[in-house]
């Protein structure tokens, strides 16, 4: 377990920059969003998430998520099918603020070109430099106001 | 000086499928189309206009808005139900998300936005306030709503309206409102929460001069000059396609990709008189609160509470928890956070599916 600047950010975890999360077991990788992104945007309202059986490619736009009157983006962390939806969330979208990389999981892919995809993620060490990066622009841009 | 677009039309009416359609193209031209951010003024025809993600059976009575010749449809923005028309200034905004003196962040794109309309207010002589999250605040009092989404690459689309006059009886009519017992009741409760330009200076005022002081406020904010410009045979055509797929499109306008509606209503006796409370939830978040009763209070502060909890959690630990960030002292007098939040739980207890 990792907590970085502040926050939670498990170290056995894969990160997309869009921050949605990623983790591997085998072939199957269940996916969410991360710390930063439910601090961020506040008390989820809804998401809407494709249906299972559908292809996604890694790093697209796979699905929406509500918060206050904003709707953001679920990007795809790995390309697959998706097998698995959490139906949960249908009733209580808090679990995404409650525990996000827990009960607050979104969806399961089973991936289809893992070996070549998780270089694109971040990981481990290089998780720091972006979680720097996205505070600094935060802080530039208050200083700049 | 940077060179924006501007889609500018206050003279006619537009309808909900057209207005829509532009808005929806306007991230598009910018991360698709190579063209700047784009500000889009007009007004709708009578209108009401759902967020994404809302139950449009449960927020309007669609037959009385067929009735009155009110349209309806579904935008692609967040937030709660508009009511537009000759007298609501529509806007909408592309915008890239590292635009420079855009604030980073959800919170952060909404007060930079939102500082911009609080300014086109002053300029027209309305000290107006932001309050959060999401709204434009005179003395405690909706003056204009905002509303978001993150579309393709970084392009964001803005949406808001602006309230330079408005019809509170239309309203009551065609919304499926918290069932307040008497429509008296319901005029008062939504006249102290809502205000308007007109109301503000006394007088009316000309819809352009609104436009124009937006458009200015625009222009310092983010050192732009405008052209006035129309969609090019690229995003014509693109229009054309939302119109045809989404905004005239019952798949689109009844979708039931939206949390389940709820509402419900809860009384509770307190050492300072009856407190009531009108409760609406979107799953398992709060969407709209009325809280009323025979006690002594503010409107700025009731407002302030209403505020504090719409679009959060409306489980116990949070109502309670965002109401005592909002609380100060004496606020109702003779009520406490933990009262207050045990009349919402109540009102929680009672809910009905709509």
């Amino acid at each position: 377990m990792a907590i970085i600047k502040g926050y939670d950010m498990p170290d056995e975890l894969y990160y997309h920059e869009e921050h949605s999360w990623a983790r591997v077991e085998d072939n199957r990788v269940t996916v969410g969003m991360n710390d930063m992104f439910q601090k961020e945007a506040g008390d989820i309202v809804f998401v809407d998430v494709p249906e299972e059986e559908d292809e996604v490619e890694q790093g697209e736009v796979c699905g929406k998520i509500q918060s206050r009157k904003w709707i953001g983006k679920l990007c795809a962390p790995v390309s697959g099918e998706i097998v698995e939806i959490n139906e949960e969330l249908e009733d209580d979208t808090s679990l995404i603020n409650q525990d996000p990389y827990g009960k607050g999981w979104i969806l399961v892919i089973e991936a289809t070109d893992l070996e070549n995809e998780l270089i694109n993620l971040m990981h481990g060490d290089s998780l720091l430099p972006f979680i720097d990066q996205e505070i600094q622009r935060t802080e530039e841009e208050r200083a700049n106001a | 000086m940077y060179s924006w677009r501007l889609f500018k039309d206050t003279i006619n009416l537009v309808s909900t499928a057209l207005g829509l359609s532009i808005d929806d193209i306007l991230p598009l031209s910018l991360s698709r189309h190579g063209s700047p951010p784009i500000l889009h003024l007009y007004i709708f025809k009578p209108s009401a206009i759902v967020g994404k993600y809302q139950d449009i059976e449960a927020a309007l009575r669609l037959d009385r808005c067929s009735n009155r010749g009110v349209e309806y449809n579904r935008r692609s923005t967040g937030g709660g139900t508009v009511i537009m028309g000759p007298k609501v200034v529509a806007l909408g905004l592309s915008i890239d998300i590292d635009q420079p003196g855009l604030k980073k962040g959800i919170g952060g794109i909404f007060e930079s936005l939102s500082a911009v309309l609080i300014k086109a207010l002053r300029d027209l002589g309305v000290d107006a306030g932001f309050r959060p999250k999401n709204d434009l605040e005179v003395d405690g009092k909706k003056i204009a709503g905002l509303s978001a989404a993150l579309e393709t690459e970084k392009a964001i689309l803005f949406h808001a309206s602006m309230l330079v006059d408005f019809d509170i009886p239309l309203m009551l009519d065609i919304m499926h409102q918290p069932p307040l017992k008497l429509y008296d009741k319901g005029y008062s409760c939504f006249s102290q929460r809502i205000t308007t330009i007109t109301e503000q200076l006394g007088h009316d005022i000309d819809m352009e001069r609104v436009v124009e002081a937006i458009e200015n406020a625009f222009s310092q904010k983010f050192g732009a000059s405008f052209e006035k410009d129309e969609p090019d045979a690229w995003e014509k055509k693109s229009i054309e396609d939302f119109i045809n797929t989404r905004y005239t499109n019952p798949a689109w306008i009844f979708s039931h990709k939206h949390p389940r509606s709820k509402m419900g209503i809860g009384e509770f006796k307190t050492p300072g008189g009856l407190l009531e409370i009108y409760l609406s939830l979107a799953g398992s978040t709060i969407e709209h609160i009325i809280i009323t009763g025979d006690f002594f209070s503010t409107t700025k502060d009731i407002n302030l509470l209403e505020s504090s909890l719409k679009w959060t959690s409306a489980k116990r630990e949070k109502i309670e928890e965002h109401l005592s960030d909002a609380w100060r002292e004496d606020m109702i007098y003779g009520v406490n956070v933990s009262t207050l939040t045990e009349a919402i739980v109540k009102a929680k207890e009672n809910l009905v599916t709509i």
